[in-house]
């Protein structure tokens, strides 16, 4: 909660640091006193900075982020209309990345030093260092170039036609996976590595369980539990690292929101977006401490 | 066009005083040792070459780039790569093998003061959290928990947003991202080292604080900070190039890697070449950063005390 | 301490030897280890750390990762070769055959898995058992290794037991399937003295109850005076000295089992109880000395093929008692202790 307050109030300084008018150069060459005044009013940007926080902040807890310069619409209708489009692109890449990650790093782990290791540690090295924009071009190129098997770009909802949905979502969800998975890969494989030398495995084998018992029940799962972590803190950053990825793929999420609030100095959505990540980073920090603790008989009550 | 990129400097441990100083203090990697154990480690010891190489190049980019970044020559726009334009040439003619060795300089340029200024700040406000605990630690640490909640990538943009695009700003907003990484590191690394003998031993003999964090805490407690350093650098190129195709990093006509990328994207149907070797450059970069990380670690900090990757993605 | 050691052999273990690949090079920890255990025989092995105890038994049961560890010799549990077994077999005869009980309890329990989880698929690994018969026999086993309240720790988490409760728990698990020989890897080392007596009292309890065999590896020679029929001294990987308790603990014959025993007067002096320190450390398993291990450090070196060549395992002292000979690997004081 102090957390909270504290982004709130770093959110609001940001905004107001800016040299110059905002609301004047919102307006730019669409300037008209009338329009101008009627804004002003509206943000409250006529009242004292101490005022004008709180009040901000008072109707932020409330859902209302105030009206955006540009648009006019109010910034809670803008969020909600690319929230869903951001949350499935991130969710989709978590899903990716786990489906490479966790056989990956567990074969890896199996065999430290074989070929497969040596492999998956280049290639999770290489997805860890590749620029993901220019991998999106590269794919792009690729897939929607040269192949022509799937769009280059765009967002159809899941309820309008979820052949189409899922054909633009697979390459962003690849690159930014990819590049998620690259990280995660190596977690589970030292996490593995270190289950398997665990005490308890020896003691597992020793009562003559089956190999691929002991595996499932005394490695994997013991070396899985951190995972949960590890996946929160990328979804995470997936949910605001896919601003260059939406931006790439011409997809319509939070990220491209809020490099066009940036680019229209559009501030109170570029405020509410901010905010609304910061919230969402803390959300998944609290899902996954209670999880954890779910999971986790060690730590739980 | 390009500085000196500002070296990589950690505390080396200074090795004749050392001896003299005092007997408490436990052998520390030195640094001549560390070189010596990261030339056996052969991955490393090839990502240090490739990146000494990388910083040559961006020092002595005037005379080794075969034209000029902005040499705009008509016809010959559009060029594949051949023997007299190895990269080939963009949409204005100019050679793209020259544009990637100017753009080295920027690039590195800001990768090294973003890490620079995150380093500082955040091993200062890791420094003074982990040695003097207590409500200092609360409410440095609390303060860098508020930062960390930030997305990275939108607080950059944020920073950008407020204080204008451009090389100074960019290495800034990336420095504010990364700051609460340094803080937390140096201050997990130095709460391992306060309570270790030597520095009870500094503290009971009535050394000032001052002293005892200089002397004896920071460069005990370097290790992992220097590890972090390595790591952070390859994020901090990577960032950079993503912020500058955002438009909101380097402008153009600078010849920034990241910058040619937008650029290329649009011509990648008919002049792949474009995008193609700015991206190899990045990749190639951050790539022998993180491989020179690792090779750090598994020599300075075994223990692996740093933050796993990932700390800005 | 009661000899019941009539009955026909159980374990028999001849010539085992193991090398590790290790990152400083290859390491011979086993080097030609030969013994037998006889049914409700408990035989004691001790010796410093590193002296290849711990390496040996695990050898037997194929516990060693097969990546870096080469091992050979003949080992035989009721005549069937351990060595030369199917892994399923091995897995079969892990549990029924041989129950093992390691050194930590705090670590050789699998921390998010109940209690009664860890024992009941031990169960149900050997034989068609349902759950809930497996769960009782869970409890039965809870019970006779004294835990208190056993239906209520079987749903309880090893954190939440104190170590000498979790032992009992890595001992139940070890006992689970009636094993016809125990190993105990320094099982008590890590408890206070309390829980180590009562944990005596029950091994020495199933010994006589089941005629189970059993080997005991430790450093405490309170414990071998206590339990041991017969004690194996180990060093450098190789046996230097067994034979009967009273033989090798009342008269020694190799330097080194007198040293451990602080009998000789130019070694520190052992607390009761306790392993004296011999100055020097054991021999790197990468880089042991040729001739007899145990020169480097031994304070007698009376003899020319001391540095040379290895002693072999020969019948000292008294020789046999109770058909039970008491043998040592040394050069010195051939043909009877000083």
């Amino acid at each position: 909660m102090v957390v909270l307050a504290g982004v709130s109030v770093i959110v609001f300084a940001l905004v107001h640091l800016v040299p110059g008018d905002p609301i004047r150069l919102a307006l730019g060459t669409r300037f008209d006193q009338a329009t101008y005044d009627a804004l002003r009013a509206r943000s409250g940007l006529d009242q004292p900075l101490v005022e004008q926080f709180f009040g901000w902040f008072g109707r932020a807890l409330g859902g209302d982020l105030g009206v955006s310069f540009r648009s006019g619409e109010t910034v809670t209708s803008l969020i909600a209309e690319r929230l869903p489009a951001t949350l499935t692109l991130a969710f989709a890449s978590i899903l990716v990345a786990l489906l490479i990650a966790v056989p990956l790093g567990t074969i890896s782990a199996l065999r430290p030093r074989s070929f497969v290791d040596r492999v998956a540690t280049v290639l999770s090295q290489i997805g860890i260092s590749v620029p993901e924009f220019w991998m999106a071009i590269v794919l792009i190129l690729v897939f929607a170039g040269t192949l022509g098997w799937l769009p280059s770009g765009g967002y159809v909802p899941l309820t309008e036609d979820p052949g189409a949905w899922a054909q633009r979502l697979l390459l962003p969800a690849v690159v930014t996976g990819v590049v998620s998975g690259s990280v995660i890969t190596r977690f589970v494989r030292s996490s593995v590595l270190e289950a398997l030398g665990a005490d308890h495995v020896r003691t597992a084998q020793a009562k003559g369980l089956p190999q691929r018992q002991v595996f499932t029940w005394h490695v994997l799962r013991n070396a899985l539990l951190p995972l949960v972590t590890v996946t929160g803190v990328q979804l995470a950053y997936l949910l605001s690292g896919v601003v260059v990825v939406e931006i790439v793929f011409s997809w319509p999420g939070l990220g491209q929101l809020a490099l066009q609030a940036v680019q229209a100095r559009d501030y109170p959505v570029l405020q509410g977006a901010i905010l609304l990540f910061a919230v969402v980073f803390l959300l998944i920090n609290l899902v996954v401490d209670l999880l954890y603790t779910a999971i986790d008989p060690r730590i739980r009550r | 066009m390009t500085g000196q990129p500002v070296p990589q400097t950690a505390p080396s441990p200074d090795a004749t005083e050392a001896g003299v100083r005092s007997t408490q203090r436990p052998p520390r990697p030195r640094w001549r040792e560390t070189l010596g154990l990261l030339a056996r480690n052969p991955t490393a010891a090839v990502a240090a070459t490739v990146l000494l190489l990388i910083v040559l190049m961006a020092v002595f980019d005037e005379t080794l780039a075969p034209a000029g970044p902005n040499e705009i020559s008509v016809e010959d726009r559009l060029q594949a790569p051949s023997w007299e334009h190895p990269f080939g040439t963009d949409d204005l003619g100019r050679d793209i093998l020259s544009r990637v060795i100017l753009g080295a300089g920027v690039s590195l340029r800001v990768g090294f003061l973003a890490v620079a200024f995150a380093l500082v700040v955040g091993a200062l406000i890791g420094l003074l959290a982990g040695f003097y605990g207590r409500w200092v630690d609360d409410v440095l640490m609390r303060f860098m928990d508020i930062l960390f909640a930030f997305p990275a990538v939108l607080l950059a943009i944020a920073v950008l947003a407020v204080r204008g695009p451009g090389a100074g700003n960019t290495a800034l907003a990336i420095g504010i991202v990364y700051i609460p990484v340094f803080a937390r590191v140096t201050r997990a690394s130095v709460l391992g080292v306060r309570e270790e003998v030597y520095v009870r031993a500094s503290r009971s003999v009535g050394a000032s604080d001052l002293r005892l964090l200089t002397r004896h805490v920071l460069p005990n407690a370097a290790p992992p900070i220097i590890v972090q350093t390595s790591i952070s650098l390859a994020f901090a190129v990577l960032a950079e190039a993503a912020l500058s195709f955002l438009g909101l990093g380097t402008q153009p006509p600078n010849p920034s890697w990241g910058l040619m990328l937008a650029e290329g994207r649009g011509f990648i149907d008919i002049a792949w070449w474009l995008a193609f070797f700015p991206g190899m450059a990045i990749f190639l970069t951050v790539l022998c950063f993180n491989l020179l990380g690792d090779g750090l670690r598994d020599v300075l900090d075994p223990r692996q005390r740093t933050l796993m990757a990932g700390g800005g993605r | 301490m009661t000899a019941t050691a009539a009955g026909e052999p159980l374990l028999e273990v001849e010539d085992l030897r193991v090398r590790l690949r290790t990152p400083r090079g290859p390491a011979s920890v086993v080097n030609g280890l030969s013994y037998s255990v006889r049914r409700g025989e408990t035989v004691a092995v001790v010796g410093e750390s590193g002296s290849g105890k711990s390496v040996s038994v695990l050898a037997l049961l194929g516990l060693l990762p097969a990546r870096v560890a080469t091992v050979t010799g003949a080992a035989r549990l009721d005549g069937e070769d351990l060595l030369g077994m199917s892994p399923e077999r091995l897995r079969q005869v892990r549990g029924p055959g041989v129950g093992m009980v390691f050194q930590d309890p705090m670590t050789s329990l699998n921390p998010v898995l109940t209690i009664g989880r860890q024992l009941v698929e031990g169960i149900r690994a050997h034989g068609e058992v349902s759950k809930a018969e497996a769960r009782e026999r869970a409890a039965g086993l809870l019970t006779e290794v004294g835990l208190p309240d056993p239906e209520r720790a079987l749903d309880r988490y090893p954190h939440e037991l104190s170590g000498g409760m979790r032992q009992r728990v890595v001992i139940a698990i070890a006992l689970s399937n009636s094993p016809s020989l125990l190993i105990a890897d320094e099982a008590t080392t890590a408890l206070d003295v309390t829980v180590q007596a009562q944990i005596l009292d029950l091994v020495e309890k199933l010994r006589t109850d089941h005629g189970t065999g059993v080997i005991w590896i430790t450093h405490d020679l309170g414990v071998v005076a206590g339990i041991a029929d017969r004690v194996l001294v180990m060093y450098g990987g190789r046996c230097v000295e067994d034979g009967t308790v009273d033989d090798v603990l009342e008269r020694p014959a190799h330097p080194y089992t007198r040293g451990l025993l602080g009998a000789l007067p130019d070694l520190a002096t052992a607390d009761e109880g306790e392993l004296a320190t011999i100055p020097g450390t054991p021999p790197a398993p990468t880089d042991l000395p040729t001739g007899c291990v145990f020169w480097p450090r031994c304070p007698v070196r009376g003899d020319a093929r001391c540095e040379t060549e290895q002693p072999p395992l020969q019948v000292v002292g008294a020789g046999v008692t109770k058909g039970l000979p008491h043998r040592a690997a040394t050069w010195c004081g051939e043909g009877g202790a000083r």
